[in-house]
């Protein structure tokens, strides 16, 4: 038998472990972050500038806020494949109304419509017409690709406006204002999982759907409301994207957002199957793929090896996140 | 010279995360012996058989099979030993046909490479026939009973020429009459020389089935022997170290108002007009064999499955419920069973468990208050005595009695005037089982109405002022609980007997 002394300094080290592997498993994107942070740093020093940094985060925050609305999905338990076709019907849908109306703050208004009763009608498909999310949102990725594309006759639209172009291409201070609404949508998401009752319910849906159902959540409603919030944020997204040049293609905007999406979610400790994950998990995945596609500009990679590394990268995620 | 044990387990230790589960624990199997091993959860068992099964190795201690020393370090080991686990739930394939299942893993090929199916079948037959049942291979296990799946298991068993078999709780999801045909399964293997280590916390049955027992408390044996020497009592007494006895939890009492009456209720294919009516500080007791639709006419009145014909009165108002929050609305509160798939989120953590069903009440301006949630929380934590060191953990990591005691609190967080309670003991030990009861009958002193359904007659006629059997989605008998007997309950449960007068 052991003596007190050496038994209370064991119970002290399996603390510590205890400790260390909770730490890991509740912030090992976190830890992944730093490490490429600091490795990327020490590959070039011009990594550090303040601009590339900013540049970084610029880049980002389009699919990041896209992203921030894939987790809110993927821990419901679902996923959304259509938003790169949204964000571009969204973008097209618009301009229209900003060409026909001259108002800005019109034009603003019909992309939340659009992005928002697109969700809705995915979150329809799914809780309604119990279609699973993957198939649901596929359909609806084809045809709000389609739709973009007959509108603006598989081209390119533009503003008439320019001043839209005020709302991507500002800096209050030095920061750029694409980055602050994300900041901004990532501390508002963020409330929203952790701090709010529609945000448990979203991760008891993803857990244990039938259990949500016998304690009484509106399965149902909860869901149409996820998807509904997920168009709501690719809409943001859509009018960053759309006022950065005041033009929008219906053919090229938002291809293959989803997968980047998807991506950042997954690099970011959420569970494919839901209920388990983090807002700020995908914000820092959100942030690793940005730094290495920095990285590889800086370093001269070929673009078209890019997309090898970023595939590495996930499975390499998923691979250690396994061990829990 | 060898012994005659083909296993035997000595000085066992095991510890996780420096926490001693298993203390000089261990085991000595008969050939062809049913072994009871016996222990509230978390007592040790299925560690010990888990190192068994090779499922991780133990600390220290020694395994012997047939005499002979071995290293368990993987399932594939342990079942080239012979050994084979049966589960709790079941490991088989719904979607694939009984001969697939048989052979998952191991299917017999011809050189070039493609099935044998005929001489799987065939193989198939011949065992399945030893243990003296006809299934057609070629059908499709989803279609089967739950006992005959479990049969799918042990034929697996007999094909890899197991001659140690583990059950653990195999009766969990059978109804009265399965259990039957396992047990004369069970003799048919041990009358072919096979053993089997059988884990139960029902004594009733272990007590017919088994030759001898070993009983764990905290990770140390504390008793073993032969079955016949030894009274349920002594080792119910053995287990959880103290007597249990087998009095009535409750009172008489006085029927306080009427708090639900349903009549007429007719969903079909599920149940037929029902009618009953429930007062507050009752127990109401439904109870009957499996697929009696017990189970069903709650899931229907709580509005989790399809809108029933008939009335609904909650404290004598039409009552229309769809879904489940309705339920709630109208003063109906319901813990599933199954806990694992119905009541449990498992990736949430016990505060957050304890809330999800009330979080109204630990708002503040629209925010989740977790103060609220810890102070709440604690409050249950002293009241039903829930184990838990950090409630911050997800619900899974928490032993069945206390995630049961969770759920219990979130119910009682609720505070709904009607309780009903399915299978509320199911999987948990005696301790807590025990703990349970006290608190239903406790919530009925002060007030509440309660609904009990279980499948277990000792449990029901231990708390419950009026027993409703059903039968095949009737209700066949509504006894007095001082009038009641586990035989009668049999009689009406089985459908040889039924009540003539209209009950209402």
């Amino acid at each position: 038998m052991a003596s007190p002394a050496t038994q209370q300094e064991s119970t002290e080290m399996s603390n510590r472990n205890r400790h260390l592997s909770w730490l890991w498993s509740e912030y090992s994107v976190i830890i992944a972050f730093v490490v490429i942070f600091v490795l990327a740093s020490l590959l070039n020093p011009r990594f550090l500038d303040v601009n590339n940094q900013l540049n970084i985060l610029m880049q980002v925050s389009i699919i990041g806020i896209v992203a921030l609305g894939m987790t809110i999905v993927m821990l419901s338990g679902g996923i959304d494949l259509s938003v790169g076709s949204v964000l571009a019907l969204v973008g097209v849908v618009s301009i229209l109304s900003l060409n026909a109306t001259g108002s800005i703050l019109l034009a603003i208004l019909t992309a939340f419509i659009v992005g928002a009763f697109a969700g809705l009608l995915n979150g329809l498909m799914v809780a309604k017409g119990r279609i699973a999310s993957f198939i649901a949102t596929l359909g609806m990725m084809a045809g709000a690709r389609s739709i973009a594309l007959y509108i603006a006759d598989g081209g390119s639209i533009s503003g008439e406006v320019s001043s839209f172009t005020v709302i991507a291409n500002s800096e209050l201070w030095i920061i750029d204002y694409p980055i602050i609404i994300f900041l901004v949508m990532t501390g508002l998401v963020y409330v929203l999982m952790q701090k709010t009752r529609f945000g448990r319910y979203v991760y008891a849906i993803g857990s244990n759907e039938k259990a949500a159902l016998l304690s009484t959540i509106r399965v149902d409603r909860v869901k149409i409301g996820v998807y509904s919030l997920a168009g709501l944020l690719v809409s943001i997204a859509a009018i960053i994207e759309t006022s950065r040049l005041n033009s929008i293609s219906s053919s090229s905007s938002g291809q293959a957002y989803e997968l980047d999406a998807i991506a950042a979610v997954i690099i970011g400790g959420t569970r494919m199957t839901g209920g388990r994950g983090k807002v700020l998990g995908t914000f820092f995945g959100v942030l690793i793929l940005g730094i290495l596609n920095n990285m590889m500009n800086l370093m001269n990679v070929s673009p078209h090896l890019q997309g090898f590394v970023k595939g590495l990268i996930i499975i390499v995620a998923v691979v250690f996140q396994k061990r829990e | 010279m060898s012994s005659n044990y083909v296993l035997e387990m000595e000085n066992i230790d095991k510890s996780f995360n420096r926490v001693s589960v298993l203390k000089q624990a261990g085991i000595r199997l008969e050939k062809g012996e049913i072994h009871a091993l016996l222990g509230e959860n978390g007592a040790g068992k299925s560690t010990l058989m888990n190192i068994l099964g090779g499922i991780f190795p133990a600390d220290k201690g020694t395994i012997r099979v047939n005499g002979e020393q071995v290293e368990i370090v993987d399932p594939r080991t342990s079942q080239q030993l012979g050994i084979s686990f049966i589960h709790q739930e079941l490991n088989v394939v719904a979607d694939l046909k009984v001969y697939e299942n048989l052979f998952l893993g191991m299917e017999r090929r011809n050189r070039f490479g493609l099935l044998k199916v005929e001489e799987m079948c065939r193989k198939t037959n011949e065992v399945l026939a030893e243990l003296g049942v006809k299934i057609d291979p070629k059908a499709y296990v989803r279609q089967l009973d739950a006992s005959y799946k479990q049969l799918i298991e042990i034929a697996r068993a007999l094909l890899q020429d197991s001659k140690i078999i583990i059950m653990d709780e195999p009766t969990t999801a059978l109804t009265e009459h399965e259990v039957y045909r396992l047990f004369s399964l069970m003799k048919n293997l041990k009358a072919a020389k096979v053993s089997i280590i059988y884990i139960s916390h029902k004594l009733k049955e272990i007590q017919e089935i088994c030759d001898r027992y070993t009983v764990l408390r905290d990770g140390k044996v504390v008793g073993s022997g032969r079955m016949a020497d030894q009274n349920l009592d002594a080792i119910t007494k053995l287990m959880v170290g103290r007597s249990v006895s087998e009095e009535r939890f409750i009172q008489q009492h006085e029927p306080g108002r009427k708090m639900l009456s349903v009549t007429g209720l007719t969903s079909p294919g599920l149940f037929r007009d029902i009618n009953f009516t429930l007062h507050s500080g009752e127990i109401l007791g439904f109870t009957g064999l499996a697929g009696d639709g017990r189970t069903e006419l709650f899931e229907s009145i709580f509005g989790f499955k399809k809108k029933p014909f008939g009335s609904i009165e909650v404290e004598g108002r039409s009552a229309s419920i769809n879904h489940p929050v309705q339920a709630l609305q109208a003063g109906i509160g319901f813990v599933p069973k199954d806990r694992k798939e119905n009541a449990i989120i498992k990736d949430l953590s016990v505060y957050h468990n304890m809330s999800i069903s009330a979080l109204s009440h630990f708002e503040q301006f629209g925010f989740l208050q977790p103060n609220l949630e810890k102070s709440r929380f604690h409050h249950f934590k002293e009241t039903l005595n829930i184990k838990v060191h950090d409630p911050r953990v997800t619900i899974d990591k928490l032993s069945g009695g206390n995630q049961q005691k969770v759920v219990l609190a979130k119910w009682l967080e609720v505070d709904t005037p009607i309780l009903v309670f399915d299978n509320p003991t199911q999987g948990i030990d005696i301790g807590a089982k025990r703990e349970i009861y006290q608190m239903i009958v406790r919530l009925a002193e002060q007030g509440k109405a309660i609904i009990i359904l279980s499948s277990e007659a000792p449990e029901i006629l231990k708390v419950c002022h009026t027993i409703h059997v059903m039968y095949q989605g009737e209700i066949t008998a509504k006894l007095k609980r001082d009038q009641a007997t586990e035989d009668e309950i049999m009689k009406y449960a089985t459908g040889s007997k039924r009540e003539v007068e209209h009950i209402g």
